[in-house]
């Protein structure tokens, strides 16, 4: 039955349950009621009183009354008026009220022009103010170098406080003062320390808080160059929208998709965008470290690949149809290709992939029992997101960790050190805390847990009820795109040629093996071997500055590709923007005409990969031959093309099938006395988010954390790749006998997270 | 009748015309200045606050307002968090001298002054940066300034010294 109710005569179709406001809302009636409390995803208060609507009863007994349609719940046949006078009168002297204090800053308020307190003034026609007083105004607070304060436009809807202490659960941000002096920010001045912060920008229905990184390069959001993409920084793929202009990116934005991440983004995803317009990028080619010409590089890598003696190393940091393009160019060649730069990611990449479908974050939000392995909100903060919205409605949480990490707080922690995580996930199936759960639900960070856990991971949830599920949550946008090339030891192949000599050319896709990509120490030593090494990259890397040739690649919200999320999602997102030189001076450029002149543009965007590869094929006289494997390989993994604005397409559980891994990988075992290495991880940290400085300005320092027993202030670590010598950080969250470190140090030492470590302490100076 | 009507009505013409015998409302302009009015409609200028320092804020209405869209700027931002523009350009072999830029601007920046003529060679030359546009006075408004009105805070006013404001609340206080 289709239950309806009558705004203004009109029928508006509602879900029982809803109240007034959201079916208006989501029937687009929004035009006749205007609103400021009320939030999609924060539900209602009723304390702005703007929503009002007149109610007539069914029968003639009582005379209709003034109600606010955010609080009132929407039943069948109700008739509700806005059109008459003293509901209008109602609205435009509760917004004049709202106004009375509300500065005269549009010109230079950050919010003009997509704010909803002017749509909602200019809804209403309130024009003139009648009180003539003087205004009431605040200090603002410094609240970091993300969140920029104007308190003086604030009029009290609480949506911050809702957002950050209800739905985001952060304890640093809350309402201060008393009657008409009601602030909102932090106890000090002081960068807020949720990793949902960003969305206080979103969620303020006016110009309190902006955006602080948007704001050094603002432009009105009617200049703004905008389209649908995919946040490219970690493993859950949460839909975007950038904004560029003048061929620069200037901010994201949340694009609700309510299966990932319904109306919020996470700090990362939010600010790590200045990767795209960082000086570092690399924009230009360059061949031995030198500035040079587009076909010049290409001829060298031509001749390069034509000798036969090149290897082929892709990335889950690009995208399916980049590295399904090297793929298939090494196909051609018949030369070695692997899709991660060690043999440990590769069993982690098929082992993420062998697990059955992963609940989307939708599912993970209405889970009553939630076991997270590992630091979830430093990984995929938004994953973390959806444990505290299961948390809101009564779930059970249990952590399992090296150091209790702020999730650990909100649930029951288990401290525990590497290696006995993986023998408590293995029995986690008899476990109390997952007993007498409607939906049980297993969340684990990856390379915590590593291959072996991973696989324990898929073994406890086959002894789980039916409908229980698992997710493993890496830092990489494409990582399940990647695992299908990952088959059983094509990395060692890779580096068995490289070793024997077969090899002594490597083509690099997004990678950066020299680095601080897993298994680094390894490819170091065999960087000798190689005579030369090509790079594509969007990114300065350690490998892109050694690097024989370096091409650069369009970022992300510049070209079309698809990720592949955790779940065996696959999205797609398109060019959002070209990138092109500003025109900051018309004398500048000698040829004449800036952009609004209708004249010269001046493109220096690089292309996408894709483009490169394309051209080399033609180059080697493959291109036939390469477009064709691309096809099939293309239509194979994805015979559905996704559509960029909806919700992606999820892999068809026989291609998972395919990859399903019995053998159980090896573990180095480790006895009590020795120190174990776990990964240490913030939530702004990943390879392009490291480039973005006003959020890398956030990062805490680099050194060994462990537990404050530890009298050293400094130690050297042991690999069998090198050492690693780094302060220490006495941090009372760890676990005695594990030391956290960063997965650059894991790159020094060529060891991975749970590997049993030798320590030499300084004990002073 | 109607003859000795058409006679009198051309005799009142030639009346007229014999009355501006000796008169010249011609104007020999380049050589002579003209006695334009005072909303005439010229090249829009950039001009200062009483102040002295730059009007403009940089809040892009006039360029989103503009129908032939002949202006295009960048916002900059002072240390002090004060808006300016970047950069400021106006293509004036596009412009066409409506001034509805000028309407729309909330700061009184952007004001279409008296200079009407001018002439390049190439379409280039038309194109003009923002200190060509930017006048070292107030133009028709002497004494607005819109910093002193809005709510925030710079290095020569802190909140609560603009107009109509009450100095800063103590959110820290529970006095009722």
């Amino acid at each position: 039955m289709k239950h309806v109710f009558f705004l203004d005569g009109q029928e508006i179709p509602f879900i029982p349950g809803q109240n007034v406001l959201e079916a208006a809302i989501a029937a687009g009636k929004d035009q006749q009621i205007p609103y400021f409390c009320f939030h999609p995803a924060l539900g209602s208060l009723g304390a702005c009183r703007q929503c009002a609507v007149k109610m007539y009863s069914h029968d003639s007994k009582h005379p209709p009354r003034i109600t606010m349609a955010c609080l009132l719940p929407a039943s069948d046949g109700l008739q509700l008026v806005t059109l008459e006078d003293d509901v209008h009168t109602e609205h435009r002297e509760i917004i004049e009220l709202l106004m009375t204090n509300h500065p005269l800053d549009c010109p230079v308020c950050d919010e003009g022009g997509q704010c909803h307190l002017q749509d909602m003034t200019v809804q209403t026609g309130h024009s003139v103010r009648h009180y003539s007083g003087p205004k009431r105004t605040y200090r603002n607070q410094d609240l970091g170098p993300l969140v920029y304060q104007e308190m003086n436009r604030c009029i009290t809807c609480y949506r911050c406080v809702r957002f950050y202490q209800d739905a985001a659960q952060g304890e640093d941000f809350g309402v201060f003062g008393s009657r008409n002096r009601v602030s909102f920010g932090r106890l000090e001045d002081g960068p807020l320390e949720s990793p949902f912060s960003g969305n206080l920008v979103e969620v303020c229905p006016t110009g309190v808080f902006t955006d602080k990184v948007f704001r050094h390069d603002y432009v009105r959001v009617w200049d703004l160059q905008q389209g649908p993409s995919v946040c490219p920084h970690c493993a859950v793929g949460c839909n975007t929208t950038p904004g560029a202009r003048l061929g620069t990116l200037r901010r994201i934005r949340n694009r609700i998709r309510p299966e990932i991440n319904g109306h919020f983004l996470c700090d990362r995803g939010r600010y790590a965008f200045p990767y795209a317009t960082a000086n570092s990028r690399p924009l230009q080619p360059r061949l031995q470290g030198e500035p040079s010409r587009q076909d010049a590089v290409l001829r060298q890598l031509a001749s390069r690949l034509e000798e036969g003696r090149s290897g082929f190393l892709g990335s889950p940091r690009e995208d399916l149809h980049s590295n399904l393009g090297l793929f298939a160019l090494a196909d051609c060649l018949h030369a070695p290709f692997a899709a991660v730069t060690s043999s440990w990611a590769e069993a982690l990449a098929q082992q993420c992939l062998a697990l059955p479908q992963a609940p989307s974050l939708q599912e993970v939000a209405a889970a009553d029992r939630i076991v997270v392995i590992g630091d979830l909100d430093s990984i995929a903060p938004m994953a973390g997101f959806a444990v505290r919205q299961a948390l809101r409605q009564g779930a059970r949480l249990t952590v399992l960790a090296s150091s209790r990490t702020e999730l650990a707080q909100k649930g029951d922690y288990r401290p525990l050190r590497p290696s006995a995580l993986r023998d408590q996930v293995a029995r986690l199936a008899d476990d109390p805390c997952l007993q007498g759960g409607r939906f049980p639900v297993l969340l684990a960070t990856a390379e915590t847990l590593g291959p072996s856990g991973l696989y324990a991971l898929r073994k406890t949830l086959e002894k789980l009820p039916a409908n229980a599920r698992a997710g493993a949550f890496v830092n990489r946008p494409n990582l399940f795109g990647a695992a299908y090339f990952a088959a059983d030891g094509h990395t060692e192949r890779l580096q068995q040629a490289l070793r024997q000599r077969k090899i002594n050319h490597l083509l690099c896709l997004g990678a950066d093996p020299l680095g601080e990509d897993w298994g680094a120490g390894t490819w170091r030593t065999l960087a000798p071997g190689l005579d030369g090494l090509t790079l594509l990259d969007m990114v300065d890397s350690e490998t892109a500055r050694s690097a024989e040739a370096l091409i650069p690649v369009a970022a992300f919200p510049e070209r079309a590709g698809l990720f592949v999320n955790y779940e065996g999602r696959i999205q797609a997102f398109s060019p959002v923007y070209r990138r092109e030189a500003q025109v900051l001076h018309s004398a500048v450029h000698g040829s004449g005409f800036p952009e609004a002149a209708g004249g010269l543009k001046h493109p220096l965007g690089p292309p996408p990969p894709l483009f490169w590869l394309g051209r080399l094929a033609e180059m080697l006289h493959l291109h036939e031959a390469w477009q064709k494997r691309l096809d099939f390989y293309l239509h194979f993994l994805c015979p559905e093309q996704p559509d960029p604005e909806g919700p992606g397409v999820l892999l068809p559980d026989t291609i998972r099938a395919r990859f399903e891994i019995a053998a159980l990988p090896a573990t180095r075992a480790v006895t009590p006395e020795q120190w174990e290495l776990d990964i240490f991880r913030w939530y702004g940290g990943e390879t392009l988010a490291d480039t973005a400085d006003e959020l890398h300005s956030l990062a805490p320092a680099r050194g060994l954390r462990v537990h404050p027993d530890v009298q050293a202030v400094a130690a050297t670590l042991h690999g069998p790749c090198g050492d690693l010598q780094l302060p220490v950080i006495a941090c009372a969250e760890m676990v005695q006998g594990v030391i956290a470190i960063d997965q650059e140090g894991f790159a020094e030492l060529g060891l991975y997270p749970g590997d049993p470590v030798e320590v030499s302490w300084e004990q002073s100076r | 009748m109607s003859v000795w009507r058409n006679i009198s009505e051309l005799g009142a013409g030639l009346w007229t015309t014999l009355r501006q015998l000796g008169r010249t409302s011609t104007v020999s302009y380049p050589e002579e200045p003209l006695n334009l009015p005072p909303r005439w409609r010229g090249r829009p200028v950039l001009t200062r606050d009483p102040d002295g320092d730059e009007r403009c804020v940089a809040c892009q209405l006039c360029s989103a307002v503009c129908p032939t869209r002949c202006i295009e700027l960048q916002a900059g931002e002072r240390p002090d968090t004060r808006r300016y523009p970047l950069t400021f350009r106006i293509n004036f072999s596009r412009c066409i001298y409506c001034g509805l830029c000028e309407e729309a601007c909330p700061t009184l920046a952007i004001q279409l002054l008296d200079e009407f003529a001018f002439s390049k060679e190439h379409h280039a030359d038309f194109i003009y940066e923002k200190e060509a546009l930017l006048i070292d006075g107030t133009g028709k408004h002497p004494h607005y300034n819109f910093y002193r009105h809005s709510g925030v805070a710079l290095q020569d006013k802190d909140k609560g010294e603009g107009i109509n404001e009450k100095t800063p609340v103590n959110v820290r206080s529970n006095l009722p």
